[in-house]
């Protein structure tokens, strides 16, 4: 068992950060914390790190309660968005400061702690940049620094704010790839937060997508993505277009569209919201009687992928439809063609208008 | 071809050469003034001068209360600015303000106010009577006038920087294993040393120059409570100017030379991570 976190509430004065939040962090893993900002998930972050207190609730590392254990007895290697690094030591310095500052009996000698910081200084590349002062660095550089820093006391588990929150994104892609590659070979449990779906999609085995300081579902990112639970998270994880529609007796009626549905039969009436994404539209020029009538309103060429906004007949809400340049091309559209879109796959939420 | 490199801010030469006549019109030439005096003495009136006992035992009084009142301001002013930035407290503005007060009130009213409270009778001085300890007449009171005179500088050349330091570095500080002893010597204190230095330099220069309040409570006893500010003060009302003015050179060199060490220190502290 890695982390464990049981009931966690925090609130600052008024305001609940977190609602008894509970969750497991298994062994090994490298687990994302998506969620927009303001959702809670820097806080639970700190409350595991020990940097904030949880009004109730208590935290596990590998079976062992650490709930009411100082910062410093947690062995956690904390990772800041802003690099945190110590301005008036040098690259050396930096990542040596964990195993200098221990108690005599138990610091490593001069010698061995030369040896482990060069190692780690090899891990991240930086060996030649040893004597350099943190200014001297590109941004990219200092947050490599920053986790060697965090490494190097061996860190029961490793917690990582925003890591690349204040990278750009060329760095950013990098030095996620990097972490990736760094954690199969190191295999610490390893917690972090972003608020950029991709990268937790990139980088992580398993995300945790919070919402207003509660967990909303954990999973895989191919499941996250593929299985949303809840309207949030389809919303949240990519682009995604909304149909609002009455559901009948195991029918769906969505405008003109009468959808058959296998499940739902013991509803009489209730409202839902079908949930699409761009890429599940399917488009063509001929009319069929599950299809949508659409004017394509703008089309943007990204790549390899087409973009496009269609406009349906009869709503103001434009639809965001997305299909391959091949497939574009066969089909010649043009701003202001008239054609047909219809869902070859979709997903119901009850609720909504 | 070399293009002409220029400035954001145009007028590089106006600001300079104003900034030269300017400091030339308020240091340099009233400073000259105190060397060409002394150019009227020959070496040995000029040694003769400086040298007397008298004299030297007010250069030793003068620098070693001086020196004293700068290192107990030195601690304690930054005990204060950690107090104002780190802690929130009822009254705490008003605090702040009044870190300023000694910069403000003339220097007569404080050793007027401090000879007050510390004579053998007066508010503090008679408690402290029975353990043997005189303040008031002595180089000790000189001392307490001096940290009076000087707390500001140290106050508000630590308190910005201190502000700015991030929270966050000695959050990574602790999060590696630090003690809250060793995240305040290894990580604060290095990043507060160059504005602490300043501060040092500064309610050190300022002791070494004071003379309105120490007037009133050293005593003023030749050779036990003088200062070299009244011995100065003292030819000048004998009418021996070249007197007054080797000494006051002396007085220029040491301090230049003095000053001139902190601000290598402060410059070799700073240099490495500014």
């Amino acid at each position: 068992m890695g982390i464990e976190i049981r009931q966690i509430t925090k609130t600052f004065h008024q305001f609940t950060a977190l609602k008894e939040v509970s969750l497991t962090i298994p062994d090994g893993q490298l687990v994302a914390l998506l969620g927009p900002s303001g959702c809670g998930k820097t806080t639970l972050l700190r409350i595991v790190a020990g940097l904030e207190v949880a009004n109730s609730g208590s935290i596990l590392f590998h079976g062992e309660d650490a709930t009411f254990q100082q910062v410093r007895e947690r062995r956690v290697g904390f990772v800041f968005q802003h690099y945190a690094l110590f301005r008036h030591l040098t690259v050396f310095e930096n990542v040596a400061f964990g195993l200098r500052v221990r108690p005599r009996s138990q610091r490593p000698s001069k010698e061995i702690i030369k040896s482990k910081v060069n190692e780690l200084l090899k891990l991240i590349q930086m060996q030649e940049l040893a004597d350099r002062y943190p200014r001297q660095l590109s941004g990219g550089q200092r947050q490599r620094v920053a986790l060697a820093r965090a490494l190097a006391v061996e860190p029961k588990v490793l917690l990582l704010d925003e890591p690349f929150g204040a990278l750009d994104t060329k760095v950013r892609k990098e030095l996620r790839r990097w972490l990736r590659r760094l954690h199969e070979t190191m295999h610490i449990t390893s917690l972090f937060v972003t608020h950029d779906q991709e990268e937790a999609m990139e980088v992580a085995d398993l995300v945790v997508v919070m919402n207003e300081g509660q967990v909303e579902q954990v999973g895989t990112p191919d499941d996250i993505y593929e299985n949303p639970a809840s309207p949030f998270v389809y919303q949240f994880i990519g682009h995604v277009n909304l149909f609002h529609g009455r559901l009948q007796t195991g029918n769906v009626r969505i405008g003109d569209l009468d959808i058959t549905l296998d499940s739902h039969t013991e509803v009489h009436q209730a409202p839902v919201v079908a949930y699409v994404r761009p890429h599940e539209l399917e488009i063509s020029r001929e009319s069929e009687s599950t299809s949508i009538a659409v004017t394509v309103n703008s089309i943007h060429l990204l790549g390899p992928m087409v973009h496009l906004e269609l406009l349906p007949q009869n709503s103001t809400e434009v639809l965001e439809a997305e299909l391959t340049k091949e497939y574009y091309r066969q089909l010649r559209l043009q701003k202001g063609d008239k054609v047909f879109v219809k869902p070859r796959k979709m997903r119901l939420f009850m609720g909504g208008k | 071809m070399l293009l002409k490199t220029h400035s954001v801010i145009p007028g590089f030469h106006l600001a300079l050469g104003f900034t030269l006549l300017y400091l030339c019109l308020i240091v340099l030439i009233p400073l000259s003034t105190v060397f060409l005096k002394t150019t009227t003495l020959t070496w040995e009136q000029f040694w003769l001068a400086v040298s007397a006992p008298r004299v030297l035992a007010s250069y030793r009084l003068t620098f070693g209360t001086a020196l004293l009142a700068a290192l107990i301001n030195a601690f304690f002013g930054l005990l204060v600015a950690w107090v104002l930035v780190r802690y929130s407290f009822l009254g705490k503005r008003f605090i702040d303000a009044m870190i300023d007060l000694p910069f403000a009130l003339p220097t007569a009213v404080a050793g007027i106010a401090l000879t007050a409270i510390y004579a053998n009778n007066g508010w503090i001085g008679r408690y402290l009577e029975p353990w043997g300890i005189k303040v008031a007449f002595t180089p000790l009171g000189i001392i307490v006038a001096l940290t009076f005179i000087g707390l500001p500088f140290v106050v508000r050349t630590v308190q910005p920087v201190l502000q700015d330091l991030e929270v966050e570095v000695e959050e990574a500080a602790v999060s590696l294993g630090a003690t809250r002893w060793q995240t305040f010597y290894l990580i604060i204190l290095p990043n507060l040393w160059p504005a602490l230095l300043t501060g040092f330099a500064l309610a050190f220069a300022r002791g070494l120059g004071e003379y309105g309040s120490i007037v009133f409570i050293a005593g003023n006893m030749p050779m036990v409570s003088e200062i070299v500010p009244l011995i100065i003060i003292t030819k000048l009302e004998q009418y021996d100017y070249e007197g007054a003015a080797a000494i006051a050179v002396v007085m220029l060199i040491a301090s230049f030379i003095l000053l001139l060490i902190i601000n290598l220190l402060q410059w070799w502290s700073s240099r490495r991570y500014h």
